[in-house]
């Protein structure tokens, strides 16, 4: 059991930067999940604190001890990764076992341990498998089993879900949350699905470009996001934009217009903004009675619509004209999220209304955040 | 009626297709094996029968002999011990060193590796020509039994200088045929025995050689086929007539029974007779290590 | 509200993307990841750090492993190639010692107005072009045969592929016999079909003698063409000929214009190695020849065995030499830098 500091760390190859600056506190028993795009450089900051990589320049300290220049077989860590990486030529109980025999335990003591691991990940019986002739998911519990049974202070694990189907997944993160509550040991977690960052995590770290963006309780940063590429990547689907400017009398853009008083925030009149709003806090006008101060109201004509189950996403054209892209978001569109009972036409001019509580206002050019809802 | 009729017509068109498909691969057949059956059949005649029979027909009655058989196998039975000799050393070795040197170049990874893995690759393309000459001055100029000072050095000091040429010269080949393996293993799995605490060598000894036997395999066997069936490195390096093996032999025995065709056959299947098995037991496994060359 | 943030998982298919290929995506290059380290941590650090680094760096781990080998590979590939290149400059001859005191170009020079290297070196471009054309195509086709779902298809691959497994001792045996004039296969097969103009003694014959040989070489070498082109094929997915067939393309025209041009790959590796070997081609001419094939088949091989260890010119042997190395350089060197280009090296 240990903290986890990364100073200043930097990773630099020929003429890219992986990793640029990175500063993180992690706190003993944390479940931190690294999140980010593709490339972000979430993985290569994992492999810097495993040891797989040497950083550029920077430090880092597992349980107040400089790791930086140590191997990873020193640093008290333990790893799972996205391929499994079972040796395939030993059985269950080799594979888990395979460390300890290298530091010559005595054979009581590995029987303990590995017989203890297996217990908690559940693969009692099933020491002499070969991997072949196991699951998918059983056979990421030997690979958790391996991790387990180093006792390590910190757990890393690179996207150790990625490979399974869907619904094991899904079951799998149960069985992490579980296995991070008996064990109560740091675990750092890099995933590029938020889902599984939302649900696990004491603190998700988000990463883009190799910086650190946000590192934060999961509501905050899904309610409090430091800056655009946050609010945009935090979510599924994604929260709307539309870019504008403020007017003396509040938001001005091109279709929609949010009135507050400029002196009441951070903003001064002519600066260029970012109105964020995410589909759930998009309503009809149409008996629209969540929404404390409906005056955030916005002409729009429904697109296509997706119904969910639970819920039905409608495409929202702030312009007759406007040209749909679902991939994107853009200022003459804005997804909504509304309840599968509510009646919405394809096709159909509506109003809908934004919940200003929940409006986000961002700097265009930087992406800061400015305020995180309005009164 | 006239769709049932078009169907026929397709159906007669493919079976004619098929036909002649097998035609073809038949042909080829004959084609591929003609030398060596009409080399068979004149192995068991005398010399009045493959003079008197076509080349492919079997012995006519009271023209079947196996003394060309026995008197090939006579002659070259000294020459199939020593390729044997000789080969299987050269083979394991090349083979042990090819899977080394591929894991130095592929499974750790370092800036340059491909550097040094060009001048491995362009090595399995280098016409043996180029090396001959300085080849024979440098064994010349080794004395092996006073390096190795065992008692059977000596004696079969050609062999042992021709199974260390072959193991040097085949070093490239098991190395790209190794690499090329290699570089499917899980490269997490040998990162997380490293985390496990792993050293380099521990990661080759206890995970990538178990792994390797498939490869193993492939390899002893292509590279056991060409060493045997080398002749050009056989006769530079290897003076004394006791260490002869057996492409020598056997080339000595074509040239001292001239015409006798019979013999020359019967000679060329027995020197053959190691490499055939084992083609026709691991076509396999022989196959790969041919495509794995290129 | 919660509902709404976990309905779909991946944000966009992009993100679905395993991390495992992201860390090869810094520097566009593979294997840029792990570096090493020697070289990066050289800007920071102490001194005793950089020490630390560099015992744990995998250059240094991967020593042991490929360094022995290379170090063989050095000394009897390219030190002996270079010896091979000094050997030639030092006009050595007979049965003594070389002495290494003067050098000069003289070897060179007299390939240049010996008649016996111009031919050998034509003779060897021949042998090179035709021999790797033909056993392309012949492999080319076999390989399109056997894909083309048939039964026995082992049987029939390892029948092809035969001869490649024999010495060119046992081959270059058989073929004698083959093309003996008066009872080999060759001419009885012509005769039996009344094509007896076409018979002539083909291993003697100046004008037929070199293209006998290919032939053989052919038979021997097309199993192998075979086999390259069969992996290749094998590589080309299975829709590309159904597609081809609902455009209405006929068997023919899908192989010509679909299934041929996608294997590049495959008969550059084949033809290199077809090319590389018709330089080394020695065994095979020198058991149905001894060391003279006769002006018009012989080649540099061969001529160089003569020059060197039947005639004693020791110098003059390492100058054919090196023209074969430098020929064979001229080959594998474009086919190694495109392999390297496409990063499958």
């Amino acid at each position: 059991m240990a903290n986890v500091t990364l100073e200043h760390i930097t990773k630099r190859y020929e003429d890219v930067t992986a990793v640029d600056d990175m500063n993180l506190d992690i706190e003993d028993g944390e479940f931190v999940t690294f999140v980010g795009p593709s490339g972000c450089g979430k993985s290569t900051t994992m492999e810097t604190i495993a040891g797989l990589t040497l950083p550029t320049e920077g430090t880092i300290e597992i349980g107040g001890r400089d790791v930086t220049d140590l191997p990873p077989k020193d640093r008290g860590i333990s790893m799972v990764f996205q391929n499994i990486a079972l040796f395939p030529h030993m059985d269950v109980y080799d594979n888990i076992s395979f460390g300890l025999r290298l530091r010559e335990y005595d054979q009581e003591e590995i029987d303990r341990r590995v017989e203890e691991a297996a217990d908690i990940v559940q693969l009692e019986g099933m020491m002499d498998r070969m991997p072949e002739e196991m699951s998918g998911g059983q056979r990421q519990r030997v690979a958790i089993a391996r991790a387990i049974v180093r006792n390590p202070d910190v757990f890393l694990m690179d996207e150790p879900l990625a490979n399974l189907d869907a619904k094991l997944r899904v079951h799998m993160r149960t069985e992490l949350q579980r296995l991070h509550k008996e064990l109560d040991t740091t675990i750092i977690y890099v995933t590029h699905d938020q889902a599984e960052a939302m649900t696990m995590s004491d603190r998700i770290a988000v990463i883009d470009s190799g910086q650190l963006q946000q590192i934060d309780p999961p509501l905050v940063c899904y309610n409090e996001p430091t800056n655009l590429f946050v609010a945009g990547f935090i979510g599924s689907p994604s929260m709307n934009f539309v870019e504008g400017e403020v007017t003396a009398d509040g938001f001005d853009a091109e279709h929609v217009t949010v009135d507050f008083d400029p002196d009441a925030y951070d903003v001064s009149v002519g600066d260029e903004v970012t109105l964020g709003i995410r589909p759930e806090d998009v309503y009809l006008a149409d008996g629209v009675e969540s929404v404390e101060d409906p005056s955030a109201v916005v002409d729009a004509w429904t697109d296509v619509l997706e119904p969910m189950g639970n819920e039905v996403f409608v495409y929202l054209k702030l312009a007759q004209d406007a040209e749909l892209r679902i991939d994107e978001r853009d200022s003459d569109q804005l997804l909504m999220s509304v309840d599968p009972d509510v009646e919405v036409e394809e096709d159909g001019e509506i109003d809908v209304v934004l919940d200003r509580s929940r409006v986000h206002l961002f700097e265009t050019g930087s992406g800061d955040a400015i305020v995180h809802g309005l009164d | 009626m006239s769709r049932v009729d078009d169907l026929r017509g397709t159906l007669a068109a493919v079976d004619r297709s098929r036909a002649a498909l097998y035609a073809v691969l038949f042909a080829m057949v004959a084609f591929y094996l003609a030398p060596l059956e009409s080399g068979l059949a004149t192995s068991i005649k005398t010399e009045a029968g493959f003079r008197a029979t076509t080349p492919y027909a079997p012995p006519p009655l009271g023209e079947f002999t196996l003394a060309a058989w026995q008197v090939a196998f006579d002659r070259l039975s000294q020459g199939l011990i020593n390729s044997l000799l000789m080969a299987i050393p050269a083979t394991v070795l090349s083979a042990l060193l090819g899977s080394l040197s591929a894991y130095g170049l592929t499974n750790l990874d370092w800036r340059g590796q491909t550097g040094v893995l060009v001048l491995f690759v362009a090595g399995v393309f280098l016409p043996y020509q180029s090396v001959l000459v300085p080849l024979r001055q440098f064994w010349s100029a080794v004395d092996l039994p006073s390096l190795i000072p065992l008692g059977f050095v000596g004696s079969y000091e050609g062999l042992i200088t021709l199974s260390l040429t072959h193991a040097a010269y085949g070093i490239p080949i098991c190395t790209v045929l190794f690499r090329s393996y290699y570089a499917t293993l899980d490269e997490e799995m040998i990162e997380a025995a490293r985390l496990d605490g792993a050293s380099a060598a521990t990661i080759y000894r206890r995970i990538v050689l178990p792994l390797s036997v498939p490869i193993f395999a492939v390899t002893l066997i292509y590279q056991f086929t060409q060493v045997w069936n080398d002749l050009l490195f056989a006769i530079v390096l290897v003076t004394d007539p006791s260490n002869q093996v057996v492409t020598v032999a056997l080339n000595q025995l074509q040239g001292s029974f001239v015409n006798q065709y019979n013999l020359q056959m019967a000679g060329a299947f027995v020197a053959a007779l190691p490499t055939l098995v084992v083609y026709v037991l691991f076509g396999e496994q022989f196959a790969k290590g041919v495509a794995g060359e290129s | 509200m919660l509902g709404g943030l976990f309905g779909r998982s991946e944000r966009d298919p992009d993100d679905a993307e395993s991390d495992g290929e992201q860390r090869s995506r810094p520097g566009g290059e593979q294997r840029l990841r792990t570096d090493g380290g020697a070289t990066a941590s050289a800007s920071a650090g102490t001194d005793a750090s950089i020490l630390t680094r560099l015992r744990r760096s995998e250059f240094v781990e991967s020593i042991p492993f490929w360094g022995p080998p290379a170090v063989l590979v050095g000394i009897f590939v390219y030190g002996a190639v270079a010896w091979n290149l000094v050997i030639s400059l030092i006009g050595w001859d007979g049965l003594g010692q070389p002495e290494y005191t003067d050098f000069s170009l003289a070897a060179y020079e007299q390939l240049l107005v010996d008649p016996s290297f111009t031919s050998a070196f034509w003779n060897t471009l021949i042998l090179l072009l035709v021999f790797t054309v033909l056993s392309l195509a012949v492999g080319l086709l076999l390989a399109i045969l056997i894909d083309r779902g048939i039964r026995f298809e082992n049987t029939f691959r390892t029948i092809y592929l035969l001869p490649m497994s024999l010495s060119f001792v046992v081959t270059a045996i058989f073929w004698a016999w083959m093309y003996n004039p008066r009872i080999g296969l060759i001419n009885t097969a012509l005769r039996g079909v009344g094509l007896d103009v076409l018979t002539t003694a083909w291993l003697s014959n100046p004008d037929v003698k070199l293209f006998a040989i290919i032939f053989a070489l052919m038979w021997q070498f097309s199993g192998y063409c075979m086999v390259v082109y069969l992996a290749g094929l094998r590589a080309i997915p299975r829709d590309q000929y159904e597609a081809a067939r609902i455009d209405g393309a006929s068997t023919l025209r899908v192989y010509l214009r679909v299934i041929i041009p996608q294997l590049g790959a495959s008969t550059m590796s084949a033809a290199v190695v077809l090319m590389v070997f018709a330089l080394k081609a020695f065994d095979f001419l020198f058991v149905l020849f001894g060391v003279n094939p006769g002006q018009s088949a012989d080649i540099l091989s061969v001529m160089m065995y003569r020059v060197a260890f039947d005639r004693l010119q020791w110098s003059y042997g390492a100058a054919v030499a090196t023209v074969l190395f430098a020929m064979a350089l001229s080959v594998i060197g474009p086919y190694l830098y495109a392999q390297y280009r496409r990063g499958e090296l």
